[in-house]
């Protein structure tokens, strides 16, 4: 892997629990992230999942210095930016930039849309010079296919998809190198998931941008990832290539998370292996001795309730080379192919960051085939 | 890349995204989303900010009109009260005491023989000037502390909320009897000093919680990200969202403030005689209600009208600016 | 057939104007049968199932005109009392977000239990004993226990369970599920699904599934109908509409979504967006955003052909529903 951008090692967050009134004492802690530990390449995506609950929106915003974790490092360019603060904070801002979730709370109803985006040159003055801001924002919009007229315009006046495309404006104004993108398209419908999904993609190649994106959905992920980490209460349980955990999953947990995807297929209903979990996710605040996910595991043992797994490439395939032999935090690893290749063609190829990937049949067809020319031909 | 632009053919519609939100359910199917229309202009649509939409709103209640209407004929009867009262309030002539309804004197004479017309008209710039000057301290004071107590958390938010708790626990009038009577100065400066004193905790507590939900809001976080300083949070983000429920709660509020003067004169600790006030017209004639019930009327009558306009603009306001509304 | 919905408009008074939220829809379900009815936000599947299920909001909302056929009753003609009395009992829905709509001050068993109380006149006794039979019926560990605890205790997808089992309490003919595992993490969607799948079966009752995911559908439906700005596009077997779909706009949206097995750099998108419902386009209301409109779209509304092609029943709603389907 080339220089990494980012590096990650063992960033923790606990929430304390209290109790007491007058005399607050300290009765336990919210695990949020529990130990977690990646690296980014400059213009490579990272995907993040995992299920509600299981860490990985607290990551994000440790990335971007909205929490301060409670131990372990974030390295920008080699430099922890964990304990920085006041200018040096500001600088190491600009570069790492974060786009929310939620497309109608995280636009000020107040605020035109060019006051939210020229916010970030109010803020930075040194980033653009001051006569040139309202261009610069005009720009922006017009980058993010929006109408460069609409600057004027309140966030409520745009619909949902839209204002995803102003909250990406906002964390491009400044020009970042890093993108933190947390459940960007999950607000939205279908059909304008793909425009902002598409959107985001191209906006990595133009402005040479890497992001961390966190995702619940699976299928999302795989595509806009070039590496994904598959987190579960507060940890990451299995990390790769995309190919190598979706095609190739060694941990239990990624096999059910999965194969519980519901794939938009209804040939697929019959003779597809489903692994449907027991039970739920265990409280933060009491997480399972050894493994984190013996609970619900199917193949736990006495030796997961003793030993914490590490996060390797499990011993088993230590010897082998091929796209198994990835990091697994799983004491009885064993690979196991849960989403079936499509039944027409030979699965997607892994493809390297920045080069296309081949299309599917189902992508081949159609009247749209002029559409699609933009996206997947040249 | 940038020139296989995939969203070319899209640019003049500068559209994506959900046309309304009716399916999220039936209170929600009223406020239908208003996105541009597919040619990119629409007509009807200026920028508009949520407060013009308030305004909107506004114009089209007739409550908010009646109320408005009312309102601004006190304010100027208080600025200029000689424009309908040509009289001089403090001129009695004893001789006249309780004498009814005459011409030149249309609400007749009280007790101590002054016009009851032109006392009820001068008695409006009290209980305005009360109402508006004790609102303005009792808001700034309170969402000034309530503010900051909300958004910075910890130790003195909880000085502060037991505080408030403290000044809860006082009853209103009693206070006033212990706290004015032993100040002598007959101005409205104490009156407006005890009514802010006693007030604030209610605006404070409305501010700090209104701050505590506004602040959780990505675009809070969203600003933080970007490097905003506390202060740009505050004044840029938070305050103009949390705003809106400090200025209902504290217009229905100026009418009771304009009661408690009242309440206040008429018990002898407000206001006191040569000043004219409502209160202290509604006390003195409260001994002779049998015989010239007229000279309480008017005044209680006035006092009434006043506090009930404040509270339905309050009334009206609140439903112009309710975001569940909407 | 069990429920047949003809020719349903609705509407709703906005500040805005009128909004026309359904526009003529018509659908039907068997008992036993799932229909899947997908859609965007905005284009009329909820408001058409909170028209059958008899709890739209009158005003804003109002039924312009339709009938609604429940085993040949035409409900829009019942009175209210009637009404509710079919509702619950003979035919019960299931909310995206179980927290709200559970009532967080009485435990799970007092509501289980009220459901047989009212409707069923049990004594308090017994309804309990049922409420506890239904927990472990929709396989919530501890029932017997659980049954004393209020919703915040539960997990979402336990509320989701807690959620059926009150659907399921009266044991009704239909049940409508207003995307009932949106608000789920996916291990728990597919336990929560097959959970719904087996009882359906069970109980032989049909099943509405309103929702815009379509890998749900295509794991549980039988049929299914596509809505667009407040019409149905097109209506088919589901294993029909995957392989070949007959409007342009179901096939944008199964060339949009991203899928699991398959790594592509761009995606297609539905260009622009869904109308404005005060101001639906005229003509087909999909053709401002249609790759295939002709000048015909524009001024003519589609009625929904059949699409004589299929062994299957299927209709679609596009002039040119022959080109879609082989194009």
């Amino acid at each position: 892997m080339a220089e990494p951008i980012l590096e990650v090692r063992g960033l923790v967050k606990h929430y304390p629990l209290t109790s007491g009134i007058l005399f607050k004492k300290q009765v336990g802690a919210v695990k949020a992230v529990d130990g977690v530990d990646f690296d980014l390449a400059r213009g490579e995506t990272l995907g993040i999942v995992g299920e509600s609950g299981c860490g990985k929106s607290t990551v994000a915003k440790m990335l971007v210095n909205l929490e301060r974790p409670t131990a372990g490092e974030i390295r920008y360019k080699g430099e922890d930016i964990t304990r920085l603060s006041g200018r040096a904070l500001k600088t190491v801002r600009r570069n790492i930039q974060m786009v929310f979730q939620d497309p109608y709370t995280s636009l000020n109803p107040r605020m035109t849309v060019g006051d939210i985006i020229g916010e970030a040159y109010d803020i930075h003055p040194e980033a653009a010079p001051k006569g040139d801001r309202r261009g610069r924002v005009r720009d922006l919009l017009d980058v993010v296919g929006l109408n460069p007229e609409y600057i004027n315009r309140y966030p409520h006046q745009f619909s949902g998809g839209q204002r995803q495309r102003i909250g990406i404006a906002r964390g491009l104004a400044l020009r970042p190198e890093i993108i933190v993108a947390d459940e960007p398209v999950s607000a939205l419908d279908v059909s304008v998931q793909a425009q902002v999904i598409n959107l985001m993609g191209r906006l990595q190649s133009e402005f040479d941008l890497s992001y961390i994106f966190i995702a619940h959905d699976l299928s999302i992920v795989r595509h806009i990832s070039d590496r994904v980490g598959v987190m579960y209460l507060g940890r990451i349980v299995e990390t790769g290539r995309d190919a190598e955990i979706y095609d190739h999953p060694t941990h239990p947990y990624t096999q059910a998370l999965l194969s519980a995807v519901p794939v938009p297929d209804p040939e697929a209903r019959e003779h597809r292996e489903r692994i449907i979990l027991a039970g739920d996710v265990p409280s933060p605040t009491n997480i399972p001795s050894g493994c984190r996910f013996r609970t619900r595991c199917w193949k736990a043992r006495e030796r997961c309730a003793l030993e914490v797994p590490a996060l390797a490439v499990p011993a088993e395939f230590r010897s082998v080379s091929g796209p198994a032999a990835h990091d697994s935090a799983c004491h009885f690893a064993e690979e196991m192919r849960v989403v079936p290749p499509e039944d027409a063609g030979p699965p997607a190829p892994p493809a390297p960051p920045g080069s296309r990937g081949s299309h599917g049949p189902r992508s081949a067809r159609g009247p749209h085939g002029a559409h699609r020319e933009d996206g997947g031909g040249a | 890349m940038p020139e296989q632009e995939p969203y070319e053919p899209e640019r003049a519609i500068a559209g994506t995204g959900m046309g309304g939100t009716m399916d999220l359910g039936t209170s929600e199917a009223v406020t239908l989303e208003q996105p541009p229309g597919p040619d990119g202009a629409d007509p009807r649509e200026k920028p508009r900010s949520l407060w013009s939409d308030a305004w909107h709103d506004l114009r089209r209640n007739p409550v908010f009109i009646i109320s408005a209407l009312v309102i601004l004929f006190l304010v100027v009867i208080s600025l200029w009260p000689s424009l309908i009262a040509s009289g001089n309030p403090l001129k009695c002539d004893l001789a006249k005491a309780q004498e009814g309804s005459q011409p030149g004197h249309p609400f007749g004479f009280n007790g101590q023989g002054c016009d009851v017309y032109t006392r009820t008209v001068y008695g409006a710039r009290t209980s305005v000037a009360v109402g508006i000057l004790a609102t303005l301290g009792v808001a700034v004071l309170g969402s000034v502390l309530g503010g900051l107590a909300g958004f910075f958390g910890g130790g003195g938010d909880a000085v502060l909320s037991r505080i408030t708790d403290i000044f809860f626990a006082i009853p209103v009038v009693l206070g006033g009897l212990v706290l004015l009577s032993v100040i002598t100065s007959n101005t409205i400066w104490p009156v407006i000093g005890f009514i802010v004193l006693l007030g604030w905790p209610q605006i404070s507590r409305i501010a700090r919680g209104s701050v505590i939900t506004a602040k959780q809001n990505d675009y809070v976080q969203a600003a933080r990200a970007l490097g905003a300083s506390n202060s740009r949070l505050l004044l840029r983000h938070i305050a103009p969202n949390a705003i809106a429920p400090v200025i209902v709660v504290a217009t229905i509020a100026l009418g009771t403030y304009i009661s408690l003067e009242a309440t206040l004169s008429f018990l002898g600790v407000g206001l006191k005689p040569p000043s004219v006030s409502w209160g202290i017209d509604i006390s003195s004639a409260a001994p002779y209600v049998r015989n010239a019930p007229h000279a309480l009327l008017w005044p209680s009558g006035a006092l009434a009208l006043t506090v009930l306009a404040f509270i339905m603009l309050g009334d009206a306001v609140r439903d112009a600016l309710d975001p569940k509304l909407r | 057939m069990l429920l047949e919905v003809r020719d349903l408009h609705v509407e709703f008074h906005t500040r805005d104007g009128v909004a026309k939220a359904v526009n003529g829809v018509s659908y039907g379900v068997d008992a036993g049968e799932t229909l899947a009815v997908l859609g965007e936000s905005g284009s009329g599947k909820s408001v058409t199932a909170q028209t059958v299920m008899g709890i739209l909001d009158v005003p804003p909302g109002r039924i312009t005109s339709g009938e609604i056929l429940f085993e040949g009753r035409d409900l829009l003609k019942l009175k209210e009392e009637e009404r509710r009395k079919v509702r619950g009992a003979e035919m019960a829905m299931i909310f995206q977000d179980a927290l709200s709509s559970l009532n967080p001050v009485l435990t799970v068993g007092a509501q289980l239990a009220e459901m047989f109380t009212v409707h069923r006149g049990m004594s308090r006794k017994d309804a309990q004993a049922k409420a506890v039979e239904l927990m472990d019926r929709v396989r919530i560990p501890a029932a017997r226990e659980r049954v004393k605890q209020y919703p915040h205790q539960f997990s979402g997808g336990m509320r989701q369970r807690i959620m059926i089992a009150m659907a399921m309490a009266l044991e009704p003919k239909l049940i409508i599920a207003d995307e009932p595992t949106t608000a789920l993490d996916v291990t728990v969607q597919a336990q929560v699904m097959d959970l719904l799948a087996e009882l359906q079966r069970e109980l032989n009752m049909g099943l509405i599934l309103i929702t815009h995911d379509l890998g749900v559908v295509a794991d549980v439906a039988d049929k299914i109908a596509v809505m667009y700005a407040g019409r149905i596009v097109e209506t088919a077997p589901v294993h029909d509409i995957y392989k070949a779909p007959a409007h342009p706009y179901t096939r944008g949206l199964l060339d949009s979504i991203p899928r699991l097995d398959q790594k592509g750099q761009e995606l297609y998108a539905i260009k622009g967006l869904p109308p404005n419902l005060t101001r639906i386009p005229p003509g087909c209301a999909f053709h401002p955003r249609c790759p295939m409109a002709q000048d015909v779209c524009r001024t003519d509304v589609p009625p929904l052909y059949e699409v004589t092609e299929s062994d299957a029943e299927r209709g679609s709603a596009c002039h040119f529903w022959r080109e879609c389907l082989h194009g």
